[in-house]
């Protein structure tokens, strides 16, 4: 990595052309991972890969919501961002073939609060 | 694809959920109008709005309608598509979370410096080396208002401003992320989840006082912030945003992490100078403050994770922007730990001014049990106890303290009437007993001795005159108290002496623990006509104290009972009586 | 020159330096504020939080001991509600100690004890808790009860940047914090190297020389023995603090009152330290002028400084003079030569050293050597605060005992000898002797005022036959470093030597300041009893040691010469490393 000057700091905070992609990101502070954070995290990388689908599986810190770990948001184009809670393999599954796939919410998984 | 979305969900706690009843009927109707492939419908966890019936919110306008019934559904399903608001079902919250602090947190990769860069991270940096220099840059603060965030509140500027004027050939700045108070973890997850914001703050800092070397003190008990800081660091080094020439100008900072061993007292930050300079953590007398005399005999600034972490959005947004926010005396937002007997626990960030009870209430959903709030606890082990009848009172660093507790770092902890106000004051100075470190005698013997007080009447062996001699003690231990541990390590107890004496007299006088928490003063006994004679009780309990048989009934003995509350917890009937 | 604020304290205006604390200040106006961790010799801690004072407009306390006076302070010192909170802490205090005033080694010297008769405390309004902890009596010299340790820091402070010993730490913390060498350890296990300081500035009963006091009397009762005693230089200039005299050189009425107590003959280490400058001066001279052992050589009177150089300097032993301590030659002399003189059965006498010091405890028995005589050479050594202790016990009216003299020969001392309670006083009386030894001429002005005073580190030059010479006196352990560093850096760029002389005192002033002294030492206290020994040399006819004529008469009728045979084998000693943390 080079040492940034300044305007190369001004580039950096461009939005990239392109359209925007579809991503899966799971919250990964301490309050996720103590709730099973990593298991998610690694299930729907493999998921991905096995099943072929485009989409980003990224990680992020904790949004706050602490008693609904681990937290994934899912944004996906056609649908409204949304966040997930209490998520197991089981509800990542949904999530997959629900969200992703069918293009369709999970029910009883959502909590909107605080995001 | 869905144009509109509808989020559902039965908020009412005394009433079965009826969520899935209105969902379908919902449904039917959208169906029969045939309407269910433009609108979509979704049963939800979690709304964010609490104890107000049905709750249905619309996306993508996001509009919130309370209380609805189903004689409403025609009604909502026609604004949809007219595209307007029913007035009457409309609910506009009061307060809502005001994300500075949290800006990037659950949004970013924390482990990308890209990632920060491109939410508009070390901008402020920029401009600070760019345009603003030293005096401007102080003066930003200044206007700001801000203030510590690690409990004193002390305001930053000037803090920074005393470091600036003192000459020294060397400076340092201290990211104080010794986060100690039980229940509050703020840092921690600033830390993991947005460490450039914390380490963009802390250059920014350093080179408002000429500092040359920065430390992150952090506790070893946070693997992962450490970690995650470390990356951070890497990448800021690579990137040229540490070491030297930073974004090409000549201002030089190294910075590296200290751990600390989790002693609490290493929070203050005398004692946590003497911990980074290898020494034991005790505090020392000040004057000389450390932005005269600190680290190694030098100047020092010492700023906490959340108050570094405000300071890039600051300097982005401007000070008066940040100014506007919050109230008179207190600038801007405040990041609390909620916890204890809440429904929704977690980190909450309001606009300074929000009272307890919108936190507590509306953000936090009340109770996980249903049951009335009776009190909230702020500032950890150094603040006190709020009860409920107070909760309106919005928050900032002199009304908190006007109630006997304080900012502190952020914890906040709610208690319901199951909690007892004996049991809590002494947890909390157990703690600052078992963290004294041991030094002065009014908090070392002082908490000691408290404590012990504390304990007897919990256990039933209070005197009346106990009380007087704790106030007493506590006068003591806030005056002649060496640092911030021992000063305010009494507030839990002054607090609840102040705000609920009765309960101290009901357990000192008559031996009596109403919340049902202090086990000595707790019997167990089984309420014969509510009883069903199901034996599940029997079954449980550990020492084998309850006999009987289903003819005649069963019964506790009091010599053998443990008081361990197992039969309370199997009893489907609610036939265990505490008294 | 500081500047200068003024500020107000109870009303009245003060005007002190700035930096002063408010406790300075106060003195200064005749208010005394209570403190029992801040003593006048060490920095403030601020530990036992009894200095509160309140400043008008704050509703915060802050503590006298360590807050600096600022300009326009307007400073409460006294008042019901401080009184209050002092007393509130002090009983606190009294909760967490054992309060068995009367079977403490410091009952009626205890700081403790006195602010609480001063606040008139009465009831325990709190319950007692004491930690069964036991008491460390290892090293021999100095006993610690960590039960009655008040946690002021005082010792920590001592040991660890007076003395840079480091054996004492805080262990623990909270309520069960307490004073012990790290690694919870015996201190004799421990760096300690017995200087007792700790024991000088604890404010309470928690650091005590290990008394021996009764084993003095019960020698004394004894018909079969014949008790004799020797005085130390600077036990004669403090021994009268304890009666009401402070910096008086009361040599005489010492002599008295041994007498009175039953010692069959008194002598005086003064005498020894003549005798350790004709051996340590013929050492300098053998070693400047022929070789036979590198320079610079490093005096060796103080058994704390012998201990740390063999615990963390023991590269330096060779540089050490093999010379005993005056008071290991005086015990040595009264078992052979007195004996033998006088037809006394060497294994009947018994010798009671008086020392300042509470090292000497643990040097009596600190090698073979120390048995020179076939005996062990001192029976006991009491310091200055046992021996004020029996004085009272006996019942003697120190104020009017007239004046006595010493038991001839082994009490007749030249000058030299008696400032070796100074620091810098040994170097100063070896080199009168060197003068001599090297020049064979006498010095016309044997006063050497550079390497007087109470400055941590002198270093000064002295010309001897037209030599240069580099001299270096340090006291106080703290200030060692320096000097032998310097001396290691040359050795190992085969650099010019820094120094061809030095003293070493472990103890802040020399021995005036020594451990065993009585309390509330400060440097001016230190200075006081410093003059007094060397108004005692400058009283004196003969100043120098060889020329003393009863040190010439011993070495003609009994050891030869200096470093002779005889002197080799009662009078020299050696040295070994000793690790530190070695079990």
């Amino acid at each position: 990595m080079n040492k940034l000057s300044p305007a190369d700091l001004e580039k950096m905070q461009k939005a990239p052309n392109g359209a925007p992609k579809d991503w899966i990101k799971v919250g990964m502070g301490s309050c996720g991972i103590a709730a099973g954070a990593e298991e998610v995290y690694n299930f729907f990388a493999e998921e991905v890969k096995k099943r072929n689908l485009q989409i980003d599986i990224k990680k992020c810190g904790c949004a706050g919501s602490c008693y609904a770990e681990p937290l994934v948001e899912v944004s996906v184009s056609g649908l409204p961002s949304v966040v997930y809670g209490t998520v197991n393999k089981e509800i990542a599954t949904k999530i997959l073939e629900k969200h992703v796939i069918s293009k369709m919410l999970v029910n009883d998984c959502i909590f909107e609060v605080l995001i | 694809m869905y144009n509109k979305v509808i989020l559902i969900k039965d908020t009412d706690l005394k009433r079965q959920d009826k969520t899935r009843d209105f969902y379908t009927h919902l449904l039917d109707y959208l169906r029969e109008n045939n309407l269910h492939s433009e609108i979509l419908l979704v049963r939800v966890a979690d709304i964010g709005v609490y104890d107000k019936g049905l709750v249905l919110k619309m996306l993508p306008d996001r509009n919130t309608y309370i209380n609805v019934q189903d004689t409403d559904i025609k009604r909502i399903v026609d604004s949809i598509l007219q595209g307007k608001i029913i007035e009457e079902l409309v609910f506009r919250p009061k307060v809502k979370q005001h994300r500075i602090v949290l800006r990037n947190c659950g949004n970013i990769d924390p482990e990308n410096i890209d990632e920060y860069i491109f939410s508009g991270g070390y901008a402020g940096l920029k401009k600070v080396l760019g345009e603003l220099g030293q005096q401007k840059l102080i003066e930003e603060i200044k206007i700001s208002g801000i203030r510590g965030r690690g409990g004193a509140g002390y305001p930053t500027w000037m803090k920074w401003n005393f470091a600036r004027e003192v000459e020294s050939d060397q400076k340092f700045v201290i990211c104080n992320a010794d986060e100690g108070d039980p229940g509050a973890y703020m840092d921690r997850s600033v830390l993991e989840s947005d460490p450039h914001s914390v380490i963009e703050g802390l250059i920014i800092a350093a080179f408002a006082i000429g500092a040359s070397k920065g430390y992150f003190y952090i506790r070893a008990e946070y693997p992962l912030a450490v970690e995650r800081i470390n990356k951070a660091i890497k990448q800021a080094y690579a990137y040229g945003l540490l070491g030297n020439n930073i974004l090409g100008s000549s201002f030089n900072l190294d910075l590296e992490i200290r751990l600390g061993a989790g002693a609490f007292v290493c929070g203050e930050e005398t004692a946590l100078i003497s911990s980074i300079e290898g020494k034991r953590g005790y505090p020392h007398p000040r004057p000389p403050y450390p932005s005269v005399k600190g680290l190694w005999g030098k100047p020092t600034v010492i700023n906490n994770v959340e108050t570094l972490a405000n300071i890039p959005a600051i300097i982005s947004k401007g000070g008066k922007w940040f100014a506007q926010i919050g109230t008179q005396t207190s600038k801007g937002t405040k990041v609390f730990a909620v916890t204890g007997k809440v429904k929704n626990s977690g980190l909450v960030e309001i606009a300074m001014g929000a009272t307890l009870r919108e936190i507590v209430m509306d953000i936090c959903g009340g109770t996980l049990s249903g049951k009335p709030v009776k009190a909230v606890q702020t500032g950890g082990p150094s603040g006190g106890v709020i009860p409920e009848s107070l909760l309106d009172t919005p928050v900032d660093y002199e009304n908190l303290q006007k109630l006997g507790s304080i900012m502190g770092s952020g914890g906040m902890i709610v208690m319901d009437e199951d909690d007892c106000m004996v049991d809590i004051p002494k947890f909390y100075l157990g703690f600052c007993v078992e963290e004294s470190c041991g030094k002065c005698s009014p908090c070392r013997i002082g908490g000691f001795q408290m404590l012990g007080y504390l304990k007897r009447i919990s256990e039933g062996q209070g005197k009346p005159e106990d009380l007087a001699q704790m106030r007493r003690l506590s006068v003591a231990m806030q005056k002649a108290s060496l640092c911030g541990l021992g000063q305010t390590a009494s507030n839990p107890v002054v607090s609840t002496l102040k705000y609920f004496e009765p309960e101290y007299n009901e357990h000192i006088l008559n031996k009596r623990c109403p919340a049902g928490k202090c086990s000595h003063l707790v019997t167990y006994s089984i309420v014969g006509d509510k009883c069903k004679r199901c034996g599940l009780c029997v079954i449980n309990c550990p020492p084998k104290a309850i006999s009987g048989d289903k003819e005649k009934g069963f019964s506790i003995a009091p010599e053998k009972c443990v008081k361990c509350g197992r039969c309370v917890d199997v009893c489907k009937f609610k036939a265990i009586s505490k008294d | 020159m500081a500047k200068i604020v003024q500020a107000k304290i109870n009303g009245i205006l003060v005007r002190v330096p700035s930096g002063t604390t408010i406790l300075e200040a106060a003195k200064g106006v005749q208010i005394k504020i209570p403190t029992l961790c801040k003593h006048p010799d060490l920095p403030a801690s601020a530990a036992c939080g009894i200095c509160i004072v309140k400043i008008k407009g704050s509703s915060k306390m802050l503590r006298a001991c360590c807050t600096p006076v600022e300009e326009g302070m307007d400073v409460i010192t006294h008042d019901p509600e401080i009184i209050e909170i002092r007393r509130t802490v002090i009983e606190l205090i009294l909760s967490n100690h054992p309060n068995d005033c009367l079977k403490c080694g410091r009952n009626n010297e205890c700081e403790l004890q006195k602010l609480t008769a001063e606040f008139g405390i009465k009831d325990e309004s709190f319950p007692q808790f004491i930690r069964d902890l036991p008491i460390d009596t290892s090293t021999r010299a100095v006993d610690l009860d960590p039960k009655k340790c008040i946690l002021c820091g005082r010792c920590v402070y001592a040991c660890q940047e007076m003395q840079d010993v480091w054996a004492l730490s805080f262990l623990e913390r909270g309520i069960k914090t307490r004073i012990s060498p790290a690694g919870d350890i015996q201190l004799a296990d421990s760096p300690c190297v017995r200087c007792g300081q700790c024991s000088a500035h604890c404010p309470t009963g928690a650091f005590v020389e290990q008394d021996h006091t009764s084993q003095t009397w019960k020698a004394l009762q004894d018909p079969e023995k014949y008790c004799v005693v020797q005085i130390a230089p600077a036990v004669r200039v403090s021994i009268g603090e304890a009666f009401g005299y402070k910096g008086k050189n009361l040599t005489k009425k010492l002599y008295a009152v041994l007498r009175r107590l039953g010692f069959n003959a008194v002598f005086d280490t003064s005498f020894a330290a003549d005798v350790t400058i004709m051996e340590e001066a013929s050492e300098f001279e053998e070693r400047l002028l022929r070789g036979k052992n590198p320079l610079p050589l490093i005096t060796t009177c103080c058994p704390s400084w012998v201990d740390f150089m063999e615990k963390f300097y023991p590269d330096m032993i060779e540089h050490f003079s093999s010379c005993k301590s005056p008071h290991e030659i005086l015990g040595v002399l009264s078992k052979t030569y007195y004996a033998e003189k006088n037809k006394i059965d060497p294994a009947k006498i018994y010798m009671v050293s008086i020392m300042p010091c509470t090292s000497k405890k643990y040097e009596i028995t600190r090698n073979d050597e120390m048995f020179a005589s076939g005996f062990q050479d001192i029976d006991t050594v009491l310091c200055t605060r046992e021996l004020a202790r029996m004085i009272r016990q006996s019942g003697i009216d120190f104020d009017s005992i007239p004046d006595e003299e010493c038991d001839s020969i082994l009490g007749e001392y030249a000058g030299a000898g008696v400032i070796f309670g100074a620091t810098g006083g040994v170097m100063e009386a070896a080199l009168r002797t060197a003068h001599y030894f090297v020049t064979g001429k006498e010095l016309k002005n044997v006063v050497f005022e550079n390497v007087r005073g109470i400055k941590g580190i002198k270093e000064t030059e002295v010309v001897i036959d037209g030599k240069k010479l580099k001299i270096a006196i340090a006291h106080g352990l703290s200030n060692v470093e320096y000097i032998i560093k310097k001396v290691q850096e040359a050795k190992k760029n085969n650099q010019e030597l820094p120094y061809h002389f030095i003293e070493v005192m472990a103890c802040p002033g020399g021995c005036v300041g020594g451990g065993g002294q009585p309390y509330m030492v400060t440097d001016e206290l230190r200075i006081k009893r410093a003059l007094a020994l060397y108004q005692d040399d400058d009283d004196k006819q003969v100043r120098c040691s060889h020329q003393n004529p009863y040190i010439k008469r011993l070495y003609k009728e009994f050891l030869g010469k200096p470093l002779g045979e005889k002197s080799e084998k009662l009078l020299h000693t050696r040295y070994k490393a000793r690790p530190i943390y070695a079990k």
